[in-house]
């Protein structure tokens, strides 16, 4: 039996022997983190699948835990991604500036993890998160910019205060901390203002549109291995908040009785819609290959929103899924673009070509990744995308039906461009003598390819566990065999899918062997209509990939970050005129304001 | 494992190789019958334009000599990403019903297995094309996921609406659903819908004028810019399917389907023709030019049709 | 007669059922025939109207392709400069095998109204082999016509082996290029 409290405890003694580890020798603490975390994943999957975790507490005072599907499913996923990073950091903490603090937050913010997710408690939950807020405000300036942590630190805070608000609006209205009694007990305006602030959270963590600013800042400049945490894990904190408001909370009686669905799930589907099509126009702009991956992220983050409001267990079972699938996903993409940076040093497009021919593993890593992003069989996020539709599709959601369709055509779009600029492409000799991940780093990326297949190919172990987790939100489970997921409109078999693409491919390659054998030429042997040659450079096409698509949004491509560039100056201007009265060097204003003071004071006496 | 299991799951493992037979049948007849269509098409076009045209078997031809050739190959991504979208879409179209009775795999025709198994085939030749280190190769792909992102949206609007009436999203339980409707196509049943289909089916064949992503005065054919050979064979072969699913598609979405092959080959060879007719009077979309089109009228359209069908529940 | 495990194995060599295979491939391939267009000279004119409702060739198969790859003859259509030679040169090593060459007007025979030029190539097949020559200053269309029909004789009857010679004389071919082209010191789009 593993005890949450015992497991929150070890990671945080882990974490200070592992700053003194790394404060000795990085590779040991870093080898030392992987077990820790090894060791932490191996324990929560040997009871948690079961609900046999111990939820008593023993030394921690005022801490209370419980274990519910819901929580352990995050917990699992967060937990398999953290492990999946810990195997980098050995090639990657000795680089960093405050190395031996590294491996110390790293395991700390999974302690925050564990809590957040088993603790019953709100003030407990807010009392992790801000612990995993703090953590990883710490690990991201490690990495190229410290913009990048004020931005993530801002946003985080605006969801925190958002938390706290709701929490403390909760507890006035119903009398208690428990989340399950707290939710269960709001009625009245209440619940609509705890439902905004709660998705207010929900919004800055997930980085969905309209707070979407931080999340290209902090995944783009964040350390390497850790964007896929940030990306992969997370983010999906604000998933959890999201599914606590979306399906506990109903805030509104109001219905659209065309569509079945409450004014208040509906208007969050709505946002959940524009983040999806905001990532995806943004993504199809940018250049940089993790800043790509982030805006990807947050259309992601806007399938699972509109997943959760849609209230129907089709539509849960395809948000559950999704998010297993994104964060698997997503961490191998992350992973793969972290590889070829360590390997050549930029993860900037249109420096980079021809990496697969010196990373081929990593490549076939970023190839899957990005099927199960785009949604394409046989990969998790065609499955999670098709229950997505089902319920869609079934509730005749047409506005919300364009987002889908558009991020899951456009999602093709933004993943392909790094496959096409950043691996394949003209070889640059400037990169002719990289060489392959190390095999420690290997493991985890070999490891998430054939979960990507996994999920892709084998979801009924996963749906029946989502199965759980519907019932235990209320909801009707939903019908699955071995093979078989029947969804409103349809049923669909992914082992068969995936058998007659294997037939496919093999019929192809019987026709491809057969014939005749090419001659193998040099890739700078190219139609170039009889010119001649000779800089890969000039061959190689990834500037501005979508020149003509961007050209149609260019002007409008900013609105948001000029909106928020001018909220800040507004922030700092307020900041500056609270400075000039309060904080001033000269006498006169102070005098000026004691007067006030002493005025106001009189006032009140005599009144 | 128990007996009875085991017996189970022979059973199972007998008829998935009949069916895979089967699913392999429909993608051989896909083929030949849509090359044989497309040389007609050809002498048609010719005939058009005041010429003899060529032999109707012309098609045939150009894709056995092309396979007959010793081409050059870019590395091994390059051989790889043709085979993966041959597979891909001999995949896509061991799915396809051609009736309502002729089908490989019973309830598994769902319409999502059409537009994303087709993808894989599409990645693959983009990834193909792009490992070839050519710069028109990597813009015809561009061009071609440009305009995938452009047609590709309003017709699933469309699509939402017919699955959102008919209640399933198998082909099969289309098609049954406007024959038991006393054939009541959703061509006519939702007329708006039926012509966005159509133009989005333009662009899905690539037809003029959205064919901006072949362009071979311009960009000296996209994505085939480097092939020849096996290879180019084999695109030509993937081409041919992949056309046979897309008609096949607006064939049973929208013109209810078929109950003998007859029906289907004359509904069929009719869409083909007619988008063919319609391309040839045509010029060319510059690519931002599709996107704005497909954005503008059809997804108005689209959406239209959608509010009306779904929420007034009006259905001619 | 059924075959069995006692019939005597068949007597055809690996060789002859090459050359059978050959055989239908060369089928394929007189049907079916691409041209990469190399339009340098005025001979060039007398392709539209040998593509479209005049002549058309599509009758034999045959129409315009867009890159090398994809191509089975490339056409010359008239005088080749220096400059041009090394690019034809260029474009004829990356095509794909089996390929053939036909070379339109007198120019590319022996140099027509420029054989007395510095910079233009007297005779082309001391550089690449050439299948079929159409000869006439400019050829009507008729005779181009023909000579796509002498080609697929050619290669009906096996004699279309240019592109086998290329290989077999390769020596010569470059030395020839070499002598007119001259070495390549700076290796840039501007000096080759």
């Amino acid at each position: 039996m593993a005890s949450i409290e015992y497991l929150i405890l070890f990671l945080v003694g882990a974490s200070f022997i592992g700053y003194f580890l790394t404060k000795l020798n990085t590779t040991v603490g870093s080898i030392f983190t992987i077990f820790a975390t090894m060791f932490v994943f191996a324990s929560l999957s040997m009871y948690g699948f079961n609900m046999n975790l111990e939820t008593a507490v023993n030394i921690l005072p005022g801490f209370s835990f419980t274990q519910t599907y819901l929580g352990f499913y995050f917990v699992i996923i967060i937990a398999f991604i953290y492990l999946m990073v810990s195997f980098f950091h050995p090639y990657y903490v000795g680089t960093y500036k405050y190395k031996d603090s590294y491996n110390m937050l790293f395991l700390l913010s999974l302690a925050g993890i564990l809590g957040a997710f088993f603790t019953d408690n709100f003030l407990q939950l807010f009392f992790f998160f801000e612990l995993i807020i703090w953590t990883t405000m710490f690990l991201i300036p490690q990495g190229k910019s410290k913009e990048a942590a004020i931005s993530y630190f801002g946003f985080s805070v605006a969801g925190s205060v958002a938390l706290l608000t709701g929490i403390f609006m909760i507890f006035s209205q119903t009398g208690t901390f428990v989340i399950a009694d707290g939710l269960q007990g709001l009625s009245g305006s209440t619940s609509i203002v705890v439902f905004a602030l709660f998705l207010i959270a929900a919004f800055a963590k997930l980085g969905a549109f309209p707070m979407h600013i931080w999340l290209p800042i902090a995944h783009g400049n964040a350390p390497h291995p850790f964007s896929p945490v940030l990306s992969g894990a997370l983010v999906k904190l604000g998933a959890f908040i999201g599914i606590l408001a979306l399906v506990n909370i109903a805030p509104s009686t109001g219905m659209f009785t065309a569509i079945n669905l409450p004014i208040g799930q509906y208007i969050v589907g709505i946002l959940g819609s524009l983040s999806i099509i905001f990532g995806t126009l943004m993504a199809i702009k940018e250049d940089d290959a993790k800043k790509l991956l982030a805006y990807s992220s947050m259309s992601h983050g806007g399938y699972i929103l509109v997943a959760f409001s849609l209230l129907d267990s089709i539509g849960f079972a395809g948000g559950f899924y999704h998010i297993l699938a994104h964060a698997v996903a997503s961490a191998a993409a992350f992973m793969a673009i972290a590889a070829v940076a360590r390997a050549t040093g930029t993860t900037k497009m249109k420096e980079l070509g021809g990496i697969i021919h010196k990373m081929p593993i990593t490549y076939i890593a970023y190839l899957v990744a990005i099927i199960s992003m785009a949604g394409i069989p046989p990969m998790g996020g065609f499955i999670s995308k098709w229950l997505i539709f089902q319920s869609v599709i079934d509730k005749g959601l047409i506005f919300i039906g364009i987002a889908v369709f558009f991020g899951s055509i456009g999602s093709f779009l933004y993943v392909f461009r790094p496959l096409a600029t950043l691996f394949l492409g003209q070889e640059f000799t400037e990169y002719k003598k990289i060489k392959e991940q190390p095999i420690i780093m290997l493991i985890p990326t070999v490891i998430l390819i054939l979960m990507n297949i996994y999920t892709g190919i084998f979801p009924a172990a996963i749906l029946k566990f989502i199965n759980n987790i519907i019932a235990e939100l209320g909801y009707s489970t939903l019908t699955i065999t071995t093979f078989e997921i029947t969804g409103h409109n349809g049923v669909l078999n992914p082992a068969v899918i995936s058998l007659v693409f294997g037939v496919g491919v093999v019929v192809a390659f019987i026709i491809f062997i057969l014939l005749k054998k090419s001659r193998k030429v040099d890739l700078m042997d190219t139609y170039t209509a009889a010119n001649f040659v000779h800089d890969e450079h000039l061959l190689h096409y990834s500037t501005d990939f979508y020149a003509p698509l961007e050209r149609l949004y260019e002007k409008q491509s900013h609105w948001m970050t000029t909106f928020y560039e001018a909220l800040k100056q507004k922030v700092k201007d307020i900041g500056r005129l609270g400075k000039y009265l309060f904080m001033s060097r000269n006498i006169a204003t102070a005098i000026v304001w004691m007067i006030v003071v002493v005025i106001f004071l009189l006032i009140g006496v005599i009144l | 494992m128990d007996d009875s299991r085991r017996h189970l799951l022979i059973d199972w493992g007998d008829t998935m190789i009949v069916n895979i037979l089967i699913g392999l049948g429909i993608a051989l007849f896909g083929f030949v019958f849509q090359t044989g269509l497309g040389g007609i098409n050809r002498k048609i076009v010719g005939r058009l334009q005041k010429r003899h045209g060529p032999r109707w078997y012309q098609e045939y031809l150009d894709i056995f000599k092309l396979l007959s050739k010793r081409s050059v190959s870019h590395g091994w991504i390059f051989d790889f990403g043709v085979i993966m979208a041959l597979g891909g879409i001999i995949g896509t179209a061991m799915f396809m019903p051609i009736t309502s009775n002729i089908l490989a795999f019973q309830n598994y025709d769902n319409f999502f297995i059409f537009v994303y198994l087709l993808a894989v085939g599409m990645l693959g030749m983009a990834m193909s094309a792009s490992g070839s280190g050519n710069p028109w190769a990597s813009i015809g792909v561009m061009r071609a996921l440009t305009t995938m992102l452009a047609y590709e949206v309003p017709f699933m609007i469309v699509v939402l609406t017919i699955i959102n009436i008919s209640d399933t999203s198998s082909l099969t339980g289309i098609q049954l659903f406007q024959q038991a409707a006393g054939n009541n196509w959703f061509l006519i049943a939702l007329p708006l819908g039926g012509i966005v289909g159509f133009i989005s089916l333009m662009g899905m064949l690539g037809k003029k004028p959205f064919e901006t992503y072949i362009a071979p005065a311009e960009i000296a054919s996209g994505p085939m810019v480097e092939y020849g050979g096996k290879q180019l064979g084999m695109l030509f072969i993937l081409h041919e399917i992949s056309v046979f699913i897309e008609v096949s598609l607006f064939v049973h979405l929208f013109l209810g389907g078929a109950t003998n092959i007859f029906e289907f080959i004359i509904k069929y060879a009719v869409v083909y023709t007619v988008a063919n007719l319609i391309s040839n009077v045509n010029g060319r979309f510059k690519i931002d030019q599709v996107v704005k089109f497909f954005y503008k009228w059809p997804l108005l359209m689209a959406v239209a049709q959608a509010i009306v069908a779904i929420y007034f529940g009006l259905v001619i | 007669m059924k075959s069995t495990k006692f019939t005597p194995k068949s007597n055809l060599s690996k060789k002859e059922i090459d050359r059978k295979w050959w055989e239908i491939g060369d089928y394929f391939r007189r049907n079916s025939l691409w041209l990469l267009m190399y339009c340098t000279g005025c001979c060039a004119i007398e392709l539209p109207p040998a593509m479209t409702s005049a002549y058309d060739m599509e009758r034999l198969g045959m129409g315009p392709m867009a890159t090398p790859r994809q191509a089975d003859i490339l056409l010359v259509s008239g005088y080749l400069s220096l400059k041009t030679l090394r690019r034809l040169i260029y474009t004829y090593e990356q095509m794909s095998e089996p390929k053939y060459v036909v070379a339109l007007g007198s120019c590319p025979i022996n140099g027509g109204i420029y054989h007395d030029s510095h910079a233009v190539i007297n005779q082309l097949d001391q550089y690449i082999p050439v299948d079929v020559y159409v000869a006439g200053c400019m050829p009507n269309t008729e005779a181009v016509m023909n000579g796509f029909v002498d080609l697929i004789e050619q290669i009906k009857h096996k004699k279309a082996n240019g592109w086998k010679k290329y290989h077999e004389n390769n020596e010569w071919y470059k030395k020839n290029q070499l002598d007119s082209l001259g070495e390549v010191v700076v290796k840039d789009e501007f000096h080759q």
